[in-house]
């Protein structure tokens, strides 16, 4: 007897949408597995959010393909968005409202209406379910959108942006949320511009520029990408030919001071410090910030 | 069919405020006019005077037999006016709910739920239309009221047929408009043409007759399904009926296809 393995909660190939000339997303590939926090970073513009556009069904691709939980978001549709919540990037919510009113009415569309689930939310994001949307600051909105998407138990999580706006312990609180839903079995799809946010929650991350993912791994092989900052310290001269290896960038020797930048293993200068009268030295730990940056900066 | 339900109620609720004030306003309108009737019945001149006007000039502002109540219905309310504020009522709550709710970004969350981006759209052209319907009810009672308070009469069977007219009539500038926000979410657009076919409908009805070479054209314009048979004084052949409810439901039919094949605006 063969056992099939359950499809990932999202597999996206080829991915590219255009409106008219300009490309949004130029061929993307993701796959997302079951149970992980995977962020999606990139500057603004990049196409996090007509990518997230597409998943969801609310845009067309131009080409390539896309599944969710191994289906076809435009066959499946409905059925589908049972296991999808979403929060999205730009939100605008009926002003009309009261927030109780808004998540009751997303909570019967879930074919979930649980007052007590909607009490216990907002009480841990604080938030007054009695005024009306209009009345609400941005953060607050942002915590009804939150809620929105936590109502029911969705499987897959697609956030695109959902802290922005809200104080660092309304961040610290939905990441908490975002790690129980984990610790529950659901997969997340964590879109943000806030890299600590990203750094400490998600397993994976890619990261997207001009409508391409430059870089896709573990946070720490991302990390590892990026430039680290190196400071020698020598009994005497700094050896000049430091300046020469693989990787060192905008060396600066100073009598027993050699500083520089390095890309890429640590490796050759480690091999090229061997027997060397090392004093001290300082290898600086990029943090995913710097990463980013360089990412951003395109080739170098 | 809890979820098609609550995609009723988010329009209709969203409609209140606007379907009230829109239904209170058209009650006045007709309260304020029906209530001159003693006042002009008692003073024959005027219509007199209304009936020398040239007959193109009394057939374009539906001004005929003005002395009597249905003329004097017809002559102030019901040629023009009523219709004229009904069609805009119909564009302004469908368009809100569809091409200007999506335009601003409202939408996105709904459609995101496990419903059909049909069962959306569907929902908030009927909440739309459910709003014509309570416009049109309060109009009627409004005239039946207003009837007996000013001694004005005319048979309610031609009242209800003529506010039945105006409601379909509504509802046919209603589903062109849904038909343009299915096409595509731009509320301007949606409102232009729905505005601007309203008037028009209007000019083709009431002043082609003039010409003789235009003449013929008038049968074009919903107007003249609608109010061409003079329902205040005749009723209305079942026809005329079919000939504006079918087209509003395959417009709005059509624009939820549309809907559902094309991207959703962002906000």
């Amino acid at each position: 007897m063969s056992t099939q393995a359950a499809p990932p909660p999202l597999r996206v190939r080829g991915l590219v949408k255009d409106y008219g000339s300009v490309h949004a997303v130029r061929s993307i590939d993701l796959e997302i597995r079951a149970g992980e926090v995977f962020g999606f970073v990139g500057p603004n513009g990049a196409g996090k959010s007509t990518t997230i556009r597409c998943i969801l069904d609310l845009l067309h691709p131009t080409a390539g393909q896309i599944e969710v939980f191994g289906l076809d978001p435009r066959r499946a549709g409905a059925a589908l968005r049972q296991r999808v919540a979403y929060i999205p990037g730009e939100l605008r919510l009926p002003e009309r409202l009261t927030a109780r009113r808004f998540l009751e009415s997303i909570g019967r569309l879930r074919g979930r209406h649980d007052r007590n689930r909607i009490r216990d939310l907002a009480d841990r994001f604080q938030l007054d379910l009695g005024r009306s949307i209009r009345q609400l600051s941005s953060g607050n909105r942002r915590k009804v959108s939150i809620l929105s998407a936590f109502l029911s138990d969705a499987d897959l999580l697609i956030l695109d942006e959902p802290t922005s706006g809200l104080d660092p312990l309304m961040q610290y609180e939905f990441l908490a949320l975002v790690r129980e839903r984990r610790a529950a079995g659901a997969t997340v799809f964590l879109s943000s511009h806030i890299l600590s946010e990203v750094q400490r929650v998600a397993d994976r991350l890619a990261v997207l520029r001009g409508g391409v993912i430059v870089a896709q791994g573990t946070v720490n092989e991302v990390r590892g990408r990026a430039r680290q900052r190196v400071e020698i310290w020598f009994a005497g001269d700094a050896p000049a030919h430091l300046a020469t290896l693989p990787g060192i960038e905008g060396p600066l020797l100073e009598g027993g001071r050699f500083v520089a930048t390095l890309s890429g293993p640590v490796r050759p200068l480690l091999d090229a410090l061997a027997g060397q009268p090392v004093m001290t030295m300082l290898l600086e730990d990029p943090d995913l910030e710097d990463a980013f940056l360089d990412l951003y900066a395109g080739p170098r | 069919m809890a979820r098609r339900l609550e995609l009723l109620t988010v329009p209709l609720r969203a409609l209140r405020r606007s379907g009230t004030v829109w239904a209170l306003s058209m009650a006045s309108l007709i309260a304020l006019t029906v209530a001159f009737w003693p006042a002009f019945e008692a003073e024959a001149d005027l219509a007199k005077i209304i009936d020398a006007l040239p007959k193109e000039l009394i057939d374009a502002f539906g001004l005929a037999d003005f002395g009597s109540p249905a003329g004097f219905l017809r002559g102030n309310l019901y040629a023009v006016i009523v219709p004229l504020l009904v069609a805009v009522a119909a564009v302004m709550f469908t368009n809100g709910q569809t091409a200007g709710e999506e335009d601003a970004g409202r939408m996105e969350l709904y459609l995101a739920q496990p419903v059909s981006r049909q069962a959306v759209f569907i929902g908030r052209v009927s909440a739309s239309f459910l709003w014509l319907v309570v416009v049109a009810a309060v109009m009627l009672a409004a005239q039946l009221a207003s009837d007996a308070i000013f001694g004005l009469k005319i048979g309610t069977d031609r009242l209800v047929e003529t506010t039945a007219l105006c409601l379909l009539l509504g509802a046919w500038y209603g589903g062109l408009v849904a038909l343009v926000a299915g096409w595509a979410a731009r509320p301007g657009l949606a409102t232009g043409i729905g505005i601007g076919l309203v008037v028009a409908g209007y000019v083709v009805m009431a002043l082609f007759p003039i010409s003789d070479v235009l003449e013929p054209w008038r049968h074009v314009s919903p107007w003249d399904w609608a109010l061409g048979g003079d329902p205040l004084v005749n009723g209305a052949e079942p026809w005329r009926y079919l000939a504006l409810a079918v087209p509003a439901i395959a417009m709005a039919g059509a624009g939820t296809i549309l809907f559902g094949r094309r991207d959703v605006q962002a906000a």
